[in-house]
């Protein structure tokens, strides 16, 4: 065998070991590079009152941000699970749930937040400044803040079955209680 | 026909006729809106298959480009604009992906490629003309004055 | 009833193309040719049936047939009849469809063709198309049926994607296709020559037309496809380094070096196991084109819907094909050697290899610029992506290297040409470049690839003007002919050549308008309601109002503008925001004016109550582009149809 031989045989098995594990990878979902880092801060106007809410308010708390959209038919699966994760957290001093109005018209999420119920504050991002600041692509997506600021989890999707209770049980506990957060 | 280059340049110029002096606010908007035109070129639309968000029509696209040239407008400077939106959305935003570490097989593989090549090729082509004068000199037979006599008739002949 | 009978003849094809590859190789090992006949009859028989599942298809969208689901999915009752054809395409299933028959009717025309003419290789060429037809046949049969039915019945179709709803668009694929098809016969006629070991220049000079035609196929459906992206996405550009125009370039680009190193062996016959290989390469790339569009393993604005199971398929037979491929080519090629014969480093033979490195090196790069992500993703699980901005770096000098090469390749002489023959040939073309280069400078461009393309553009325009007049000139003097006359005589005489360097002026044409077109592009993204105006470059465009208007299957607002310059009324341009009833799918329509050769461009990509938005643009010179491309097809249509009478270099 010479060496070109070798060369071109290697090139190509590469090239189709590269296409096989192409397959099973979905080219639209981007990792995200913000764990880890301070979460930005925000502030914006109550969807339905317009009071401006800053970020600056909730220091020292678990905060969980919620993104959504009245147009996004994925949220409106998960918002049951959202009113359900703040009847059991809600009460805690310590938590604070906040949902981010992504690309929407006000007369669209105040008649979404009036059908669907609401129990939490949703702030308003006409300009999509907070969206960005957050690297958000596709609502719905989640992300929780720690007590020291820092973003330590997010989500792309509805939260829905497994990611639901990976949530409560490997995120938002371990948080509130103070216990080491674990390592998926 | 040889003048075509020319020609063709003159066209390019006829059309590109230079704007007149407008006012200085909205020069200024302008360099803002190349500027930001230029940026969003290199800035991948996330939520879309494969635009930039210069071409993109989404809503998002949109608000990353108002963004754009607000930051302009602060002040900042492209390659600070492009490190925020690093920032938030990781390498996947920028479409010409940073040069350093493994990214420089993407950058620099084609051009090392070129060079590689083009020694090697060079090196085979001299061994070649190499052997080739070699072997071309073992099988002629030598030449007599005789037969370098009729060579030389032969060339004339056929120079008219 | 009709759709049935399309799907049993394509699954009769199914099974006579395993006869088509099997009956062959028994007839060669047994030694009866008869077996090799039946195979023909097999493959002639398969264009018959597809043929005949391709006429199903249509008589069922034409009759609005949507009890079968591709017709359903990919049709619509309002959808008008031009384009109830064309969506036959518009979807994975009947593309395939089309691939395919395209395939049966190009290996009919070679058997039948060259049957009697090369008899020592059919029996491996029947073989070998008919692997590819069985590859493609079951993957329809069995992954993509097209003749599935539905039920129950729907009241009507989802329409045919209304980006698709375009003339270029009805024609892009087709064209693609023929080219991607096209190169099959070249590959293998390649691999009957490696299995029958009859390597000398026969195979090459046997498929010399089809591989132009393949090209040049290729060449129109990737412009086609250009223009189309021009004026219906919206967006002013004809080419965005998309996954899914790379994967049609990367095969234009290997196959183009493929069609010049062919003149080498040719000539000298020498390169032979090189372009045994370059056409491997090609005819690979047209199916790792197929698999990336196909498989969703890339993201991009043209992707069919993908689905991993067909993905696999795609990459298993993409699997057996290279192996049988690159296989039969390192284990044979051990019996190949060229005569090499080199006079010197400065000769045509050697610009020929540097001509194909350059290819090579191009194609390289829109495989690496492609494949990158996915390599990132599968080692760090991270994710980049390689966007115009990458190949506007790395390609373009590439590119312009090729342009040179154009240049300096038909000019130099073979064998070893002297310091005479470069000084005859080159030393004005390096003047004019550099007037060029400086009269670019004059005129105001500053921009390093503007004056670079000005400077090789310049170049390569003289040798060639010189080329033309050289021979013109020698026909002139020999037989007292006038310049016409003369010009004729040398072209006739030497077709092969001076249509090739009419493709070659194509090419500039095209440069000039790329680089017009992206350097000197002006453009604006603006907000505008009734009564305003805005201005680019000398042009004002105003908006003088916003009506609404239906079309067959669409609704849309049309803005009407006016365009002045120098307070004289240009033109009206109508540009449209579509809504397409059946899917609900907005499209923007562009509206264009040309002058000058370039385009003033508008669309209005949002309408809103608050006014619309408009993009505006001045694309100068862009229509080089095509137009150059016409003239490329000239070439190549001088060069397929030239007679084989007169004595050809």
């Amino acid at each position: 065998m010479k060496g070109w031989h070798f060369i071109l045989a290697l090139a190509v098995v590469g090239l189709l070991v590269l296409f096989y594990k192409g397959l099973w990878g979905d080219p639209r979902t981007i990792p995200t590079v913000l764990i880890g880092t301070q979460a930005p801060s925000f502030s914006g106007p109550v969807v339905r009152t317009g009071e401006m809410i800053t970020s600056s308010r909730f220091q020292g708390k678990v905060v969980l941000l919620n993104f959504w959209a009245s147009w996004c038919l994925e949220c409106r699966t998960e918002h049951e699970n959202l009113l359900a994760l703040n009847r059991r957290f809600g009460s805690n001093p310590d938590f604070v749930m906040l949902g981010i109005n992504y690309q929407d018209r006000k007369e669209d999420a105040e008649k979404y937040l009036e059908v669907y119920g609401s129990t939490f504050n949703h702030l308003r991002d006409p300009k999509g400044a907070i969206s960005i600041d957050y690297g958000v692509y596709g609502v719905p997506e989640t992300f929780v803040i720690d007590r020291q600021g820092v973003i330590r989890y997010k989500y792309v999707g509805p939260l829905v079955g497994p990611a639901y209770t990976n949530l409560i049980e490997n995120v938002l506990e371990p948080l509130l209680e103070g216990r080491p957060f674990p390592r998926s | 026909m040889k003048n075509a280059p020319i020609l063709i340049l003159v066209l390019i110029l006829s059309i590109s006729i230079p704007f007149t002096a407008a006012e200085a606010a909205t020069v200024e908007e302008e360099q803002i809106d190349l500027q930001m035109r230029e940026i969003a070129k290199t800035l991948r639309c996330t939520i879309c298959q494969n635009e930039s968000i210069w071409e993109s029509q989404a809503e998002l696209a949109h608000q990353m480009r108002d963004i754009i040239k607000e930051r302009l407008m602060k002040g900042e400077s492209p390659d600070e604009i492009r490190a925020y939106f690093l920032s938030r959305y990781g390498d996947y935003i920028l479409l010409a992906p940073q040069k350093s570490g493994l990214n420089w097989l993407l950058w620099g593989g084609p051009f090392a490629l070129l060079a590689v090549g083009g020694l090697f090729l060079y090196r085979t082509l001299s061994r070649w003309v190499a052997q080739t004068t070699i072997t071309k000199q073992e099988d002629l037979p030598p030449i007599d004055d005789q037969l370098r006599k009729r060579i030389e008739q032969e060339l004339h002949s056929r120079e008219d | 009833m009709f759709i049935e009978i399309g799907h049993f003849a394509v699954v009769v094809a199914l099974v006579l193309s395993v006869i088509g590859v099997i009956g062959p190789i028994l007839g060669l090992k047994r030694n009866k040719p008869d077996w090799v006949r039946v195979a023909r009859q097999a493959v002639t028989l398969n264009f018959f049936l597809i043929s005949v599942g391709m006429a199903a298809l249509i008589y069922s969208f034409l009759t609005n047939d949507f009890s079968v689901k591709y017709v359903m999915a990919t049709s619509n009752s309002k959808l008008p009849i031009f384009y109830k054809v064309a969506g036959l395409w518009g979807g994975h299933e009947g593309s395939l469809m089309l691939w395919v028959w395209i395939l049966t009717a190009f290996s009919t025309i070679v058997v039948w063709l060259h049957w009697r003419t090369q008899p020592a290789v059919m029996p491996y060429l029947i073989s070998v198309q008919s692997v590819i037809m069985l590859g493609f046949l079951a993957m329809i049969v069995f992954l993509s049926n097209p003749f599935e039915r539905l039920f129950p019945i729907p009241a009507d179709g989802r329409d045919l994607n209304p980006l698709l709803q375009d003339p270029a668009m009805v024609v892009h694929p087709p064209m693609l296709y023929l080219g991607y098809v096209g190169f099959s016969i070249p590959f293998a006629f390649a691999m009957a020559a490696l299995f029958s070991g009859r390597l000398g220049e026969e195979w090459i000079k046997v498929t010399q037309r089809w591989t132009l035609f393949a090209w040049i196929a290729l060449t129109t459906g990737i412009l086609m496809g250009g223009y189309w992206a021009y004026y219906e996405l919206g967006w002013g550009g004809y080419w965005g380094w998309d996954p899914v125009e790379n994967a049609s370039f990367m095969p234009w680009l290997v196959g183009t070096a493929f069609l010049h190193s062919v003149m080498v062996q040719e000539k000298r016959k020498m390169f032979k196991v090189w372009n045994l290989f370059l056409i491997i390469v090609t005819f690979s790339l047209s199916l790792i084109g197929t698999f990336l569009v196909r498989s969703g393993v890339l993201s991009s604005v043209h992707t069919f819907a993908t689905d991993p199971g067909r993905g696999l398929y795609i990459l298993i037979f993409l699997a057996l094909m290279m192996s049988l491929g690159f296989g039969t080519l390192i284990v044979r090629s051990g019996r190949l050697k060229s005569q090499i014969e080199m006079d010197s480093i400065i000769s045509k033979e050697s610009v020929f290899l540097f001509n194909n490195l350059f290819f090579l090196v191009a194609a390289v790069t829109v495989f690496l610029g492609t494949l990158y992500p996915l390599l990132v993703e599968t080692l760090k699980t991270a994710k980049v992506s390689v966007g115009p901005p990458y190949y506007n770096a790395v390609f373009m000098p590439v590119a312009l290297g090729l342009l040179l090469l154009m240049g300096i390749g038909p000019s130099i002489a073979w064998r070893k040409a002297s310091l005479e023959n470069l000084k005859k040939n080159f030393l004005l073309p390096i003047l004019i470049a550099l007037v060029g280069t400086a009269a670019a400078w004059l005129i105001g461009i500053r921009t390093v690839f503007g004056l670079a393309g000005a400077m090789i553009v310049s170049f390569v325009t003289t040798t060639i003007v010189m080329d033309f007049a050289k021979g013109s000139t020698l026909w002139a003097r020999r037989y007292e002919f006038n310049y016409f006359k003369a010009f004729y005589e040398a072209f006739t005489n030497n077709q092969r050549r001076y249509a090739g360097q009419i493709t070659h002026i194509g090419v500039l044409v095209m440069v000039v308008g790329i680089i017009a077109s992206t350097i000197y592009q002006t453009e604006k993204v603006v907000p505008m309601r009734i009564g305003d105006a805005i201005q680019l470059k000398a042009y004002t465009i105003k908006m003088v109002g916003l009506q609404e208007v239906t079309g067959p299957n669409w609704t849309a607002q049309e803005g009407l503008f006016e365009v002045y310059r120098d307070g004289r009324f240009v033109t009206q341009l109508l540009p449209q925001k579509r809504i397409y009833t059946a899917s609900q799918t907005p499209t923007t329509e562009s509206a264009i004016h040309t002058v000058n050769l370039g385009h003033i461009f508008l669309t209005m990509p949002e309408v809103g109550p608050d006014g619309v938005t408009v993009r505006a643009l001045i694309n100068p010179l862009v229509l080089l582009v095509w137009i150059g491309g016409g003239i490329m097809g000239l070439g190549v249509f001088l060069n397929i149809f030239r007679s084989r009478s007169k004595a050809s270099l």
